[in-house]
């Protein structure tokens, strides 16, 4: 920009020391720091931040205008957009159902539960069912995996994927649809990996700076259709004695983790471990709740808890502005989340699919796997 | 960013996301895995123990914790070929002494099997460091002083605590649940640290717990102790147990005919509790003069 830095309302004598330096037109101080410019002038750094902060703002906010002010959208409008939008389906029919079509975008969906009931294992199924192709139903999408602590196995999710794989060769081969012949020759387990962006997070200071910068990395990869923090709380839970601070950061890292949801449409899936919660009223009594406490509980709009029971895993739907609580039975296989009663479904499976494959909606096809996987 | 005056430390963060973004981190992430030194049972781990987080290896008193330990420390010696790291290990002992007569006589017999020349033998137990803490902060200055020394100096890549459980079940009342939380989670988060910037594992040993509320009978009658406070801190989870049956020993000790065994040897079964990489699954062992090993 070629204004002249003379007709800023600055103090005369910031205005000499300015000219005096070679600072005439704003594009001078374009990447000039404070603690430089305050060196340079000799002012103090509070100073320098003034003269740097009000150029800016004189500038055109290009970044700001784009896609964030919008005007209303009517209610219909909103129903239909997300009624067209598919969810991330989970390879569990039962899960799927119970969501309504899967994890919603758009949306934050956390999931709870205690340590090995499989909250890493269906983030990484979702991370590599985002990535199933449009001829199959799936959203051809992304996936973006930030793990705080470290579970987050390459040969894991390469197994997944390989079933994955498997699963949609075998659809279109019992369908003979062209599209989906072609499609699957593209889906090779490589490209569902590559497609799996990889972040690790050592405390949290990374973790929030790492969700300040990802609306730059979702811009330059527009593909993204899904956010995965796994897990949130396990940096908040020890290095943070401040408790306000720690709500304090928290929201704010949801508020931008929604913004994000929103601004490019994806889902976003958190999970979070479990806390032992003393009712102090009547002593002894106890159960397990969600971590990170009662403020975080309004962070996401859908509250999924994972639990063990009678050596089985089950899935309850705690919050959700839109399905009433259920609780379904999943388990996990070597290819993945999977119904319970696998072999069941598989007959069922086949037999619907040759007897009334026209009729059925295509995302209704992306059921469990063929028995070689399991 | 640039133009923003902060904290150096945010700055550094947000660079080091920035790096991240750019991809030009990625040989930090590639997690290593030491096997424990038995073909079967490295199967069965798919490889053996990760780097990057904490193993725990929980059980009953007497079910080869120690054992599996031990051998977890010799194996790390070996070439990263042969399922090693090519390091020492540090071995806390808080409950008991350090076994150094076992550790002596799987020496010898490690010796043997692997065709290592007697040079090395000698070394082998040199390079494993032994450490007795009877406090939690002595642990604690153990954990955040003397370790990472040995760490910079490459000497070590394996850390073994046993057990995590002795400490903190003994210097914890009953009502003091949340200081205990908060101290088990901090300690975890340091062993976390540790574990990420040196690409090692650790190996904590845990104790196990009546579990009083067992609804049906075929769930375990034990769970490990220092409920989930502890739990959510572990990456990888194997339960040791004893299993009724026993085998006739001369069938699994017949290369090492040295040590005469006549009675007969309790089969122990390895479960993976849980684990972002195993199946739930369990195998079965034995421990016997060599260390521990698999059965088909």
């Amino acid at each position: 920009m070629q204004r002249d830095l003379g007709s800023f309302p600055f103090p005369p004598h910031l205005k000499r020391k300015l000219s005096t330096s070679g600072f005439r037109i704003v594009e001078d101080l374009s990447d000039v720091k404070p603690t430089e410019l305050s060196k340079e002038l000799s002012i103090s750094v509070e100073e320098a931040l003034e003269i740097i902060s009000t150029v800016k703002k004189s500038e055109p906010r290009s970044t700001l205008q784009r896609g964030q002010v919008r005007g209303a959208v009517s209610a219909l409008e909103l129903l239909k957009k997300e009624t067209s939008s598919p969810g991330i389906v989970t390879f569990c029919e039962e899960i799927d159902d119970m969501l309504g079509g899967g994890v919603p975008l758009a949306k934050i969906t956390e999931l709870c539960g205690s340590p090995g009931v499989g909250k890493t294992q269906l983030s990484i199924q979702l991370a590599v069912d985002v990535q199933i192709p449009e001829a199959f139903g799936g959203l051809a999408g992304e996936a973006v995996f930030i793990d705080t602590e470290g579970s987050f196995i390459p040969e894991r999710a390469a197994d997944i994927a390989s079933a994955t794989h498997q699963h949609c060769k075998h659809v279109a081969e019992l369908q003979g649809i062209e599209d989906q012949i072609s499609a699957v020759e593209d889906f090779t387990p490589e490209k569902i990996l590559s497609g799996i962006h990889y972040f690790r997070c050592h405390n949290y200071t990374e973790l929030i700076a790492l969700v300040n910068l990802l609306p730059n990395f979702l811009e330059d990869h527009e593909k993204v259709k899904l956010v995965i923090i796994d897990s949130i709380a396990f940096h908040f839970r020890h290095d943070l004695d401040d408790m306000s601070l720690r709500t304090r950061l928290l929201n704010g890292l949801a508020q931008s983790l929604i913004k994000m949801a929103v601004a490019h449409q994806l889902a976003v899936v958190l999970t979070n471990q479990m806390t032992t919660k003393v009712n102090v009223g009547q002593s002894g009594i106890s159960h397990l709740s969600p971590a990170l406490g009662e403020s975080w509980g309004h962070a996401a709009t859908i509250r999924i808890i994972l639990f063990w029971k009678d050596n089985q895993r089950y899935a309850l739907l705690y919050k959700s502005p839109s399905k009433k609580e259920t609780t379904v039975s999943y388990q996990i296989t070597k290819g993945g989340i999977r119904s319970v009663d696998h072999q069941q479904t598989v007959m069922d499976t086949m037999k619907g699919t040759a007897d009334e494959s026209d009729s059925m909606n295509p995302r209704k096809r992306l059921k469990p796997d063929d028995p070689d996987n399991g | 960013m640039e133009e923003l005056d902060l904290n150096p430390r945010i700055v550094n963060a947000l660079l080091k996301a920035l790096d991240l973004l750019n991809g030009n981190c990625l040989s930090k992430f590639t997690k290593c895995k030491l096997g424990i030194g038995c073909p079967i049972l490295d199967e069965f781990l798919h490889g053996g123990v990760l780097s990057q987080g904490l193993t725990e290896i929980t059980g009953e008193s007497a079910t080869g914790k120690t054992q599996l330990c031990l051998q977890l420390c010799l194996n790390v010696q070996m070439r990263v070929e042969d399922g090693g790291l090519d390091s020492g290990a540090v071995y806390v002992c808080t409950e008991d002494v350090f076994p150094s007569r076992r550790l002596q006589q799987l020496i010898a017999t490690f010796h043997i099997r692997h065709q290592i020349d007697k040079a090395k033998q000698c070394a082998l137990g040199e390079k494993i460091f032994v450490e007795h803490v009877a406090e939690k902060d002595q642990l604690e200055h153990c954990i955040s002083h003397r370790i990472p020394i040995l760490l910079e100096k490459g000497l070590v890549k394996l850390i073994v605590i046993d057990s995590v459980a002795a400490l903190f079940r003994s210097e914890f009342e009953a009502h003091e649940a949340f200081q205990r939380a908060k101290s088990l989670q901090r300690f975890g988060a340091q062993l976390h640290q540790l574990a990420n910037k040196h690409n090692i594992p650790v190996i904590c040993v845990n104790q196990v717990t009546a579990n009083i509320n067992t609804q049906s009978s075929s769930e375990n009658s034990f769970k490990p102790a220092l409920g989930l406070a502890w739990s959510n801190q572990v990456q990888t989870r194997l339960m040791l147990k004893r299993m009724p049956y026993k085998l006739p020993a001369t069938s699994h000790s017949s290369e090492s005919s040295d040590v005469p065994n006549t009675y007969e040897i309790p089969v122990r079964a390895l479960e993976v509790v849980f684990s972002p990489h195993l199946p739930r699954d369990t195998a079965y062992f034995v421990v016997d003069a060599n260390g521990v090993k698999g059965l088909k």
